[in-house]
């Protein structure tokens, strides 16, 4: 055994132009298979984070039948209790509530249909917040106004708006505001229809002391979001309340981002099939054009067995050497791309910076990571693909005449 | 005026200047919250006035039917409450034996298209409404008003306490308490004008 492993590796060297082409055809095969993994892998943290980030958060909070009816006085009561119980929870990164109310606001003679929201500044301000990055906002009714909103309405920051609304005790809530900021938020509904204030400040206009619709609650563990959102229901501060994981908020959401998920391993299959039939080929070629060879061996007296596990090792060295230089060399593009991420609309000219997916705006870089399941997946595909694409013509070659094979 | 929701209970003080069927204004003067917040009612026009921003809203057509100050009355009912001899016909149904008086049930008038149906109304013998009873153009019954604590104020006899309970919305239900009222007296003709409205609140 050990002779015949010295003997394929020597072997693999006496056509060094070959064995190279070989090497770099499989060690490409297992980078680009690599990377586009990597790539998929960032694509879908990239989408949950698009629809967990801003504005569902993991697990979200309401009174029961807010959803669906929406109605000012389905609201979350002792907000100041319920905020301190969620974050008690060891589970629960953070826990911020936002108040919801439809009214009407007017600069000049026209109203406009708006949503006042009423958020927690500094928890919304965060990279995963509603507002993203825009400049803190402070109470002494100022808001901030979604920038094509804004453009509707005619206005400009400084501008002092009055917005008519009905209050959660059936009161007419009504006062004028002073527009901080105009704001380019992720979320399509803020943008357009959002006019977006402090939450006391909304508490007050809206007659709801301590109250709110949503809490919005972010999880250390996004991945337990579901088993986060039942122990949360179980706190007596929640009870009535409904309780629910962003999986089953947005089911829709959740099926799209499982479509585009398969249509994406689809074609990670794809570029698998192609890399695997790329080194079939080579390894197929390298042994059908050494059958004269090992006619030649055959007709020394070699045993058709030793010269298929000749060439079968030789082939899986071959594999090997190409599968690590690959993984090397994939790991390296995945590695470099990692951090600074792939800007896709640079790469698709004057494709727009960000994209607006089901209604949230995301970015369109994309951040690759490697994962260690695609590298092993990877290395055993070229092993075998080198072990059937080699073993099958040496074997075809070893059955044959020695005469015959000399003369092919 | 106290307006209860299964979740909360609001009470409101209102001072309200009305002449003849089709002149009214309704400012609220309490809680502080909503003080100076008011209705004007001219013909069939109804226009709120909104003191913190300062504006007088026009309430439109579509929002007739719709809460009046997130109460159980409408703004239908501040300006429609004069038509019962017109647009209904009235028929006795009979006696009532406590308290003694009559019961009538109103039908409408084939060609009018107003909210009920049918209004049965129950009288005291004095000409004094213990309760009224709204159907809908289905005939599906919409809502009990009660008339009740029959007190002299402003040197007449009359319920001092009005009670409306929608008949669809459970825990639901509005009273206005009649604390003072003075009849016959006189009001300047601009109280019931816009500009009136806007400028003194």
């Amino acid at each position: 055994m050990g002779s015949t492993l010295r003997i394929a590796w020597r072997n693999l060297w006496r056509n060094r132009r070959r064995t190279v082409l070989a090497l770099a055809a499989i060690a490409l095969s297992q980078a680009l298979v690599l990377f586009y993994g990597g790539i998929l892998r960032g694509y879908s943290g990239w989408t949950v984070e698009a629809i967990t980030g801003p504005m569902l958060g993991h697990v979200q909070v309401h009174a029961a039948g807010w959803r669906r009816q929406r109605s000012m006085d389905a609201a979350l009561a002792h907000l100041g209790r319920t905020l301190a119980a969620l974050r008690r929870d060891p589970g629960v990164a953070d826990a911020h509530a936002r108040l919801y109310a439809p009214a009407l606001a007017a600069a000049g003679e026209k109203g406009y249909g708006v949503v006042v929201l009423g958020v927690e500044p500094a928890a919304e301000s965060g990279p995963a917040g509603l507002l993203r990055v825009t400049p803190a906002l402070p109470a002494e009714r100022r808001v901030l106004v979604g920038r094509p909103l804004a453009t509707r309405m005619g206005l400009a920051a400084g501008d002092t708006i009055a917005i008519v609304g009905s209050g959660a005790d059936g009161s007419l809530a009504n006062d004028l505001f002073v527009v901080a900021g105009l704001i380019d938020t992720p979320v399509d509904l803020v943008n357009q229809m959002g006019v977006v204030m402090e939450l006391g400040e909304a508490q007050g206009l809206f007659a709801m002391p301590d109250g709110a619709h949503e809490i919005v609650v972010h999880a250390r563990q996004p991945d337990e979001a579901r088993a986060l959102a039942e122990r949360l229901a179980r706190l007596p501060e929640l009870a009535g309340a409904e309780v629910l994981d962003w999986k089953r908020l947005e089911p829709a959401l959740v099926a799209l981002v499982r479509l585009i998920d398969q249509v994406w391993l689809f074609m990670l299959a794809l570029v698998f099939i192609a890399a695997a039939s790329g080194i079939a080929n080579t390894m197929l070629m390298a042994t059908y054009e050494r059958i004269h060879e090992l006619g030649m061996l055959l007709a020394l007296g070699a045993a058709p067995r030793r010269i298929v596990a000749m060439v079968v090792a030789e082939s899986l060295a071959l594999g090997l050497t190409g599968a690590l230089a690959g993984s090397v060399l994939g790991a390296s593009i995945v590695a470099a791309t990692r951090s600074t991420g792939i800007d896709l609309a640079a790469i698709s000219r004057g494709a727009p910076r960000e994209l607006s997916f089901a209604g949230l705006s995301v970015s369109m870089r994309i951040y690759p990571s490697l994962a260690l399941d695609h590298l092993v997946q990877g290395v055993l595909a070229v092993l075998v693909t080198s072990i059937v694409a080699s073993a099958w013509p040496a074997w075809r070659a070893a059955r044959l005449e020695p005469q015959q094979a000399l003369r092919a | 005026m106290l307006a209860l929701t299964p979740h909360a209970t609001r009470t409101l003080r209102l001072k309200a200047w009305s002449r003849g069927h089709d002149h009214a204004l309704i400012v609220i003067e309490d809680p502080p919250r909503e003080a100076g917040t008011a209705t004007l009612r001219v013909g069939t026009n109804l226009w709120n006035y909104l003191p913190r921003i300062a504006r007088t809203i026009r309430v439109p057509p579509s929002m007739m039917l719709g809460s009046w100050m997130g109460t159980d009355l409408t703004n239908d009912d501040l300006v429609k409450e004069s038509s019962l001899r017109q647009d209904y016909v009235a028929k006795l149904e009979g006696r009532v034996v406590d308290p003694p008086g009559w019961r009538l049930a109103l039908e409408v008038r084939p060609d009018v298209v107003g909210r009920w149906s049918k209004i049965e109304i129950q009288v005291t013998d004095d000409g004094l409404p213990v309760e009224e009873r709204h159907y809908d153009r289905r005939g599906r019954l919409a809502r009990v008003l009660t008339f009740d604590q029959v007190k002299t104020l402003g040197g007449r006899r009359l319920p001092t306490r009005v009670a409306l309970v929608p008949a669809d919305e459970q825990g639901r239900r509005t009273e206005l308490h009649y604390l003072d009222i003075a009849f016959d007296v006189p009001i300047p003709d601009d109280t019931f004008s816009l500009s009136r409205l806007e400028e003194n609140r």
